[in-house]
């Protein structure tokens, strides 16, 4: 599936590429051109033509520099996964869906001393901010700290401070569910790589993608799973 | 301006917090934030923007010394009243689709002479310098108020531009995997205490779409539809998306159409 995406990526970007050069070219004029059937750029895909406007009509600031190392053009490029859950508008079929768990539990790394929880006041820090990955001018400085969680913006975690709805409540999760092998296995999987139990889930894969590390993720389990912890209280 | 303006916004920030009181419940946080946005609604510092937006535009200004009256904001040179209500369109002059802001750009440096590179720069107010363009994009949309969004979307590059749109308000990305989306495709969600419009409600696709250029209390300045556009990439830790960029009037045409029928009340007053 991925090596197949990918040519087949890198082929509409020749040929979006190619049409849009013959737009260019045509300039303001292309609208006409294209009635009299010498440009037709209605016969592009909406996603063929969106590509290109972002990578190729400075849209977008894509030389900006990333935290992760790279440029911004890295960024806007989806993997196979993003591309599609997009085109999907986040329903895959049943054949999709099944191929999207398997690679989701395919791309699990663990900890190598098994999955222990970490100290839940660092967690809560991680879970109610919103520091990393920004760009603009003020780019977030992770030589400074490593980024936040973010959890608060989609979900409600300890009752005294509300947090988003946009993810299901989280509040009192140690309290219902206690602290097993199988709970935190399935907690360290939803934040690592949540596609493995819902594929095309709007939550992102903080594992996977880097944002969090193995100790940020066992810090934000504390943080869900203590006792002490404000969210089981 | 300033001077006039602190007591004012006191005056409506302590009734709105009158108002605002017992409200630990996000459903009555959403009511009261209702409320406040009326009380706000009869002294709106948007207002000052309106004002200072008028005088700009037929003033004139740049090197060349003219108005704004001479641009045609799609309904003919110099007529104003309904122009908003129809943006995003081509413009033949241009080769182009723009939105208000683009077209604005597009005045201001063919009639007026700016630097183009320098009004994109200075199109937001920062803490420092308070932007011509907020003032600007408010005073035009306000002269539509009280008329439906209506785009033409009958020009190839009006509906090339619409699909563009649709696909990129579902294009996921970046780091966490979001689109606009996201947030904006369920209902009665919240991202943090901030409402989100569900871009499948028409009812509130409308309301939303027909009160921007707003008042943000929390920015003390009007902001327009193409900070909207910034301010959700930035948080969606992508690119900075360019000031008046296709990829944002894509998204700003997307998103009118899906409004079609809203009626233009602006400036409206937000958070």
């Amino acid at each position: 599936m991925m090596t197949l995406n990918k040519t087949r990526f890198a082929a509409g970007l020749a040929a979006i590429t190619l049409m849009l050069l013959v737009t260019a070219c045509a300039g303001p004029e292309s609208g006409k051109a294209d009635a009299s059937g010498k440009v037709d750029y209605t016969k592009m895909s909406a996603k063929e033509l969106g590509e290109y406007l972002i990578f190729e009509s400075n849209s977008f600031r894509l030389d900006m520099p990333t935290q992760e190392g790279t440029t911004a053009r890295e960024r806007m490029m989806q993997d196979d996964l993003q591309m599609l859950c997009s085109q999907t508008r986040n329903q895959p079929s049943p054949e999709q869906a099944g191929r999207i768990i398997a690679e989701a539990r395919a791309s699990m790394k663990y900890p190598e001393g098994g999955i222990q929880l970490g100290d839940w006041q660092r967690g809560g820090n991680l879970a109610w901010g919103g520091f990393g990955f920004r760009l603009a001018d003020q780019s977030d400085d992770h030589s400074r700290r490593a980024a936040d969680g973010a959890c608060y913006n989609c979900h409600a975690l300890s009752p005294q401070r509300t947090g988003g709805s946009l993810g299901p409540s989280l509040t009192g999760y140690g309290k219902s569910r206690g602290d097993s092998e199988a709970t935190r296995r399935f907690i360290y999987e939803m934040i690592y790589n949540p596609h493995a139990y819902f594929p095309c889930t709007n939550m992102p894969r903080m594992g996977y993608k880097g944002v969090l590390n193995e100790q940020a993720i066992a810090d934000i389990m504390a943080y869900l799973l203590h006792p002490d912890s404000p969210v089981n209280k | 301006m300033r001077v006039l303006l602190l007591p004012i916004l006191l005056a409506c920030l302590g009734a709105g917090l009158v108002l605002a009181q017992p409200a630990p419940v996000p459903e009555e946080g959403a009511d009261s934030i209702a409320d406040y946005r009326r009380m706000l609604r009869e002294g709106n510092p948007g207002e000052l923007w309106v004002a200072r937006g008028q005088q700009l535009f037929h003033a004139p200004r740049g090197p060349n010394a003219v108005s704004l009256e001479a641009c045609d904001l799609g309904l003919g040179a110099g007529v104003l009243d309904g122009a908003y209500a129809a943006l995003p369109r081509y413009f033949e002059d241009a080769g182009r689709v723009q939105d208000l802001e683009s077209r604005l750009v597009h005045c201001m440096v063919n009639l007026q002479g700016f630097d183009r590179a320098q009004l994109l720069q200075d199109a937001f107010s920062t803490g420092e310098r308070e932007s011509d363009m907020e003032a600007l994009a408010v005073y035009v949309a306000s002269r539509s108020n009280g008329m439906p969004l209506d785009v033409q979307l009958e020009h190839p590059r009006e509906l090339e531009l619409y699909r563009i749109g649709e696909t990129l308000f579902h294009r996921r990305s970046g780091p966490l995997d979001m689109s606009c989306a996201t947030c904006h495709s369920r209902e009665s969600r919240r991202i943090r205490l901030q409402t989100l419009m569900n871009i499948n409600s028409p009812v509130q696709v409308r309301e939303v779409m027909g009160s921007w250029p707003t008042y943000r209390v929390s920015h003390g300045t009007v902001r327009t539809l193409q900070h909207r556009m910034w301010d959700c990439h930035w948080q969606m830790r992508l690119p900075d998306v360019e000031y008046v960029s296709d990829a944002t009037v894509a998204l700003i045409l997307y998103l009118t159409e899906q409004g079609r029928g809203g009626v233009i009340d602006v400036p409206s007053i937000r958070r």
